[in-house]
């Protein structure tokens, strides 16, 4: 049997709740991830999407099928982030997958990477650099901010690497947010199918925190804490510091896991800070979005 | 001792390829080469670290090498993180503040500063130190521009020097700057 998975229409951190209700919680069925009508993926919707390919893969189940965006524009746009040669690992793609370069594109900062071990988080962060210098000054923040978003990236990886207890998967990209800033950002999106925040900080903060122990307690442990499920007070910083770099560049940052999302708000957004009692999904899902600067 | 250039450490430990100093493991592999070379000087001499070839620091790396460097070595030796520039100051500052150390940092212009946990007369001494150079300033000194009894300028001296962020001239009168 066969179930059908929907794409939301457009794709991203505001949808991603509802595609994780559509993927549920798997059974023996073979699922069927229908982006046949998707308008727009966000950078955190498209490694979202990896990584529930590659849960289902490591939990040995038959090896779902996904269409692709009827849209030409869309796939195309998919295409160049390196998606569909990732995703062609977990997936078997329906539909005409466009023959695009992935390289050049001024839009996309960073491919969809996969992030698996500590040369990973290398190869991303020398690579990000110039290219994201270039779209920082395009935004019209100061070159201070490129080595934070260097640094921010690297961590956010490096969360894979520590704590997930699998791969996972990066993207970094820039694009006009039409919908709900109208303005550019850059965009970076984290996820993974690994054991999320609430499983790896269980041996260190569940019995200080007692009933209230959840995946919305571990994500507040994680990032206004800093703790870490190690024992070494130099761990959990890394959080610490992104969430310093989003402060001092008006941005946002989001880590959702399990069944609960935390997020640093700015003012020019209406988030919540905590969402709670959201649809279970695997792993780890992080994005942090630096908008461009107001100009008079 | 000749400086400890952390690209080169870099190089020599982890990769070639790599110009940046991110990741806990890469972190902790510089470390281990930092303290080879720590390992054949005697304890007294001043550490130079030096960062001018390094482009990113993420703070996981500077936690496996600043950090656990000051914590294992700190209170016995004296050291110096050179070629620092204000991207790396900005991730040194919360690392160091974490754990309650302080360092001495020099920025590619020549300038000393303290980075990490540090109170504010102690940190008004060591600028003071810093501009008077090798001449340094003895406990009166410190009391007079300081405006504060002899015995609190005895306090703020012993604690740069019990934290290695200065050192005591050979004659041990005087607290003089690392640099």
């Amino acid at each position: 049997m066969t179930r059908v998975v929907e794409v939301p229409v457009h794709f991203d951190h505001d949808t991603f709740d509802q595609f994780a209700g559509a993927f549920g919680e798997p059974k023996d069925e073979r699922l069927l991830f229908d982006a046949h009508a998707t308008k727009w993926g966000s950078p955190y919707g498209l490694v979202g999407l990896l990584a529930a390919g590659q849960w289902l893969q490591e939990q040995q189940r038959t090896k779902p099928l996904l269409t692709i965006p009827n849209d030409r524009d869309v796939a195309h746009y998919w295409a160049r982030t390196g998606f569909f040669r990732n995703a062609e690992n977990f997936f078997e793609l329906h539909g005409k997958i466009p023959h695009v370069s992935t390289s050049g594109s001024s839009d996309v900062l960073l491919e969809v990477t996969p992030v698996r071990g500590a040369s990973d988080v290398h190869g991303v962060v020398d690579r990000i650099q110039d290219r994201a210098a270039a779209i920082l000054r395009e935004l019209g923040l100061q070159a201070q901010a490129t080595m934070g978003f260097a640094m921010a990236l690297s961590e956010a990886c490096q969360n894979i690497v520590e704590h997930a207890g699998t791969g996972g998967w990066v993207a970094v990209q820039a694009y006009h947010w039409r919908r709900r800033l109208g303005r550019r950002v850059a965009v970076i999106a984290v996820a993974d199918a690994g054991v999320g925040f609430r499983a790896s900080l269980e041996s260190t903060q569940a019995q200080r925190v007692g009933d209230r122990w959840s995946d919305a307690a571990a994500l507040e442990a994680a990032i206004f804490q800093g703790v870490s499920r190690f024992r070494d007070p130099g761990r959990g910083q890394g959080l610490l510091g992104m969430r310093r770099y989003v402060d001092r560049w008006n941005g946002k940052l989001s880590l959702r896991s399990g069944t609960a999302r935390l997020s640093i708000v700015p003012a020019w957004d209406d988030d919540v800070p905590m969402a709670d009692g959201l649809p279970e999904f695997p792993g780890s899902q992080v994005q942090l979005i630096i908008p461009a600067k107001l100009t008079n | 001792m000749p400086p400890i250039d952390l690209r080169c450490i870099l190089r020599e430990t982890v990769s070639a390829m790599y110009g940046d100093l991110v990741t806990r493991s890469t972190g902790q592999a510089v470390r281990c080469g930092v303290e080879q070379v720590l390992a054949e000087y005697d304890g007294e001499q001043i550490a130079v670290i030096d960062f001018t070839g390094v482009r990113l620091l993420d703070l996981s790396c500077a936690d496996e090498i600043v950090a656990k460097l000051l914590l294992q070595h700190g209170r016995t030796r004296p050291f110096l993180l050179r070629g620092i520039s204000e991207d790396h100051q900005d991730v040194l500052e919360p690392v160091l503040e974490r754990h309650g150390l302080a360092a001495v940092a020099q920025d590619r212009g020549g300038k000393l500063r303290l980075l990490g946990k540090i109170g504010e007369q102690v940190r008004v001494v060591f600028t003071m130190l810093a501009e008077r150079g090798a001449a340094g300033a003895g406990v009166k000194d410190v009391a007079e521009h300081l405006a504060v009894p002899t015995a609190t300028a005895r306090e703020v001296c012993d604690e740069l020097l019990e934290r290695r962020l200065a050192m005591a001239d050979a004659a041990g009168g005087q607290v003089i700057s690392l640099a």
